[in-house]
């Protein structure tokens, strides 16, 4: 019981009170750049989700099994690279086989998730926080991903009825974007504090 | 470096190493079962119109680049021809892959730029010491008389692929025996001073100009404006006057008697000839006779 409350209280953390995009401002590019439209904007979130996922789980893996055994630590990063690129690289084959127009629609961004930082961040913050279980590493980077997802299709969804909008001619496009965004993440500053 | 030093670097290395080499392989194992499992069929003849294009993703086309261009033209025949680099022999071997006769394709388009001032035939009322780029320097009106001439920074130059661009005494200048007719430069000039034309001819007449104040006020900031004279348009239909600047028709253009006539008799010397082998443009005489008219 005492398990699942820690895995409970990781996961709504990792969602709502640490987000990655709202509190700590990593993967904002995809979460600029797809966000025009809601069906792209929750594929990207679950192509991150799946990588990230991925990827937490497997540096985790990597981390405790060889680094740190051996004092190779210092190559953390460069291993870490290594697995979110191999995951970006299955995910794109995966993409590109059964949904051709998502994977045309995602042009460039798709690829770009090698270098999200959203991904990295995470693999780097499971190891900052000392996680030193696999299933709570696991359910922290399933909660990053979903947690970016719900950004980002928050974002898109917004976004979606800005464009209808009567938005002043001096702030459409990118400016506007930019200060949903910020109130987007004021909104979610609420949240801070509720659980360590 | 002593040998028992390398010694040591080659032993706190090898791990690393090791571990580095021993991920990798193992992800390229699981890359490659992935990659056999989730091969996608491609349309062999997209790749191969993609070799015959030019690959340089310049965007001429109206695509992001070469890529989505061979797959937009093998979906649908009717873009061929939209590859300004690579021309009708592109277009072409297009067809031969797409087995399609390829029709008459229209006149190369190469650039015009509508100036020619150069350093000394401007007027300047001040230096500008911003940022060097045409961008920069249009927002700040007051530095050339000129609002409508050639600035000279070079805006063009940077977005040429090609080298066929140079800024020769402040004034953009076309290599056109570099060019090919990407159109980067005409959508780069602040100024939209850069025209794509159909070359019918190895040299084209313009008028190298744009400036659309009146003819004393042209006279009084550059020494080779057009002044809206009108004497071109008396000698042939090709030219016309508009909005204080002459023009000419680049669809009807013909070289004949009434455009050389023109071009002999232009006041400020402004009609000149474009292309590779362009004669020399006539220079004004130190005090032109001024002849002024308000259109």
């Amino acid at each position: 019981m005492d398990t699942l409350n820690i895995l409970l209280m990781g996961f709504i953390s990792i969602v709502l009170i640490n987000n990655l995009v709202f509190t700590k401002f990593l993967g904002i590019c995809p979460y600029l750049g797809v966000s025009g439209r809601i069906d792209m904007a929750f594929g990207m979130g679950m192509a991150v989700t799946f990588v990230v996922t991925l990827s937490g789980t497997l540096t985790w893996l990597i981390d405790h099994l060889i680094l740190m055994g051996t004092p190779l630590e210092v190559t953390r990063y460069v291993c870490f690279i290594l697995v979110i690129a191999g995951a970006v690289q299955l995910v794109e084959m995966y993409v590109r086989k059964f949904f051709p127009s998502l994977y045309e629609s995602f042009g460039i961004f798709l690829p770009l998730i090698t270098t999200n930082c959203a991904i990295l961040g995470l693999c780097l913050f499971i190891n900052l926080w000392e996680i030193d279980n696999l299933l709570e590493a696991v359910v922290l980077s399933f909660g990053a991903g979903i947690g970016f997802t719900m950004a980002i299709c928050i974002m898109a969804g917004i976004r979606e009825n800005l464009n209808l909008a009567d938005v002043p001619e001096c702030l459409k496009g990118a400016p506007i974007t930019l200060i949903t965004a910020g109130l987007l993440t004021l909104a979610f500053m609420g949240f801070a504090g509720m659980i360590r | 470096m002593t040998l028992a030093d390398v010694y040591q670097l080659w032993n706190s290395a090898w791990p690393a190493g090791a571990t580095m080499l021993g991920l990798g392989s193992g992800f390229a194992v699981v890359l490659l079962i992935a990659s056999e499992k989730l091969k996608v069929q491609v349309d062999p003849k997209i790749e191969q119109i993609h070799e015959a294009l030019p690959q340089i993703d310049c965007g001429a086309c109206g695509f992001a680049g070469c890529t989505s261009y061979a797959k937009a033209v093998a979906g649908k025949p009717a873009l061929i021809g939209k590859c300004a680099p690579g021309g009708s022999e592109t277009a072409g071997k297009i067809a031969e892959i797409l087995n399609l006769q390829v029709s008459e394709s229209g006149p190369a388009q190469r650039p015009i730029v509508h100036c020619r001032a150069h350093t000394e035939d401007k007027t300047y009322y001040g230096r500008y010491q911003g940022i060097l780029t045409c961008t920069a320097a249009n927002a700040l009106p007051t530095v050339q008389a000129c609002k409508f001439g050639c600035l000279g920074y070079g805006d063009c130059v940077s977005a040429c692929k090609f080298d066929a661009l140079h800024i020769i005494d402040d004034l953009a200048t076309v290599d056109y025996e570099k060019c090919t007719g990407c159109t980067a430069c005409s959508k780069a000039c602040p100024r939209n001073l850069i025209e794509m034309v159909p070359f019918r001819h190895e040299n084209v007449m313009t008028v190298a100009c744009s400036n659309k104040e009146t003819g004393k006020a042209t006279r009084s900031m550059c020494k080779v404006g057009c002044i809206a004279c009108g004497i071109c348009a008396k000698q042939t239909d090709l030219f016309s006057v508009e909005d204080n600047s002459a023009r000419l028709d680049y669809e009807k253009y013909q070289p004949n008697e009434q455009t050389e006539t023109a071009f002999n008799k232009c006041p400020t010397c402004v009609i000149v000839y474009r292309g590779p082998s362009a004669p020399p443009p006539r220079q004004p005489k130190q005090k032109p006779a001024a002849k002024t008219t308000t259109a």
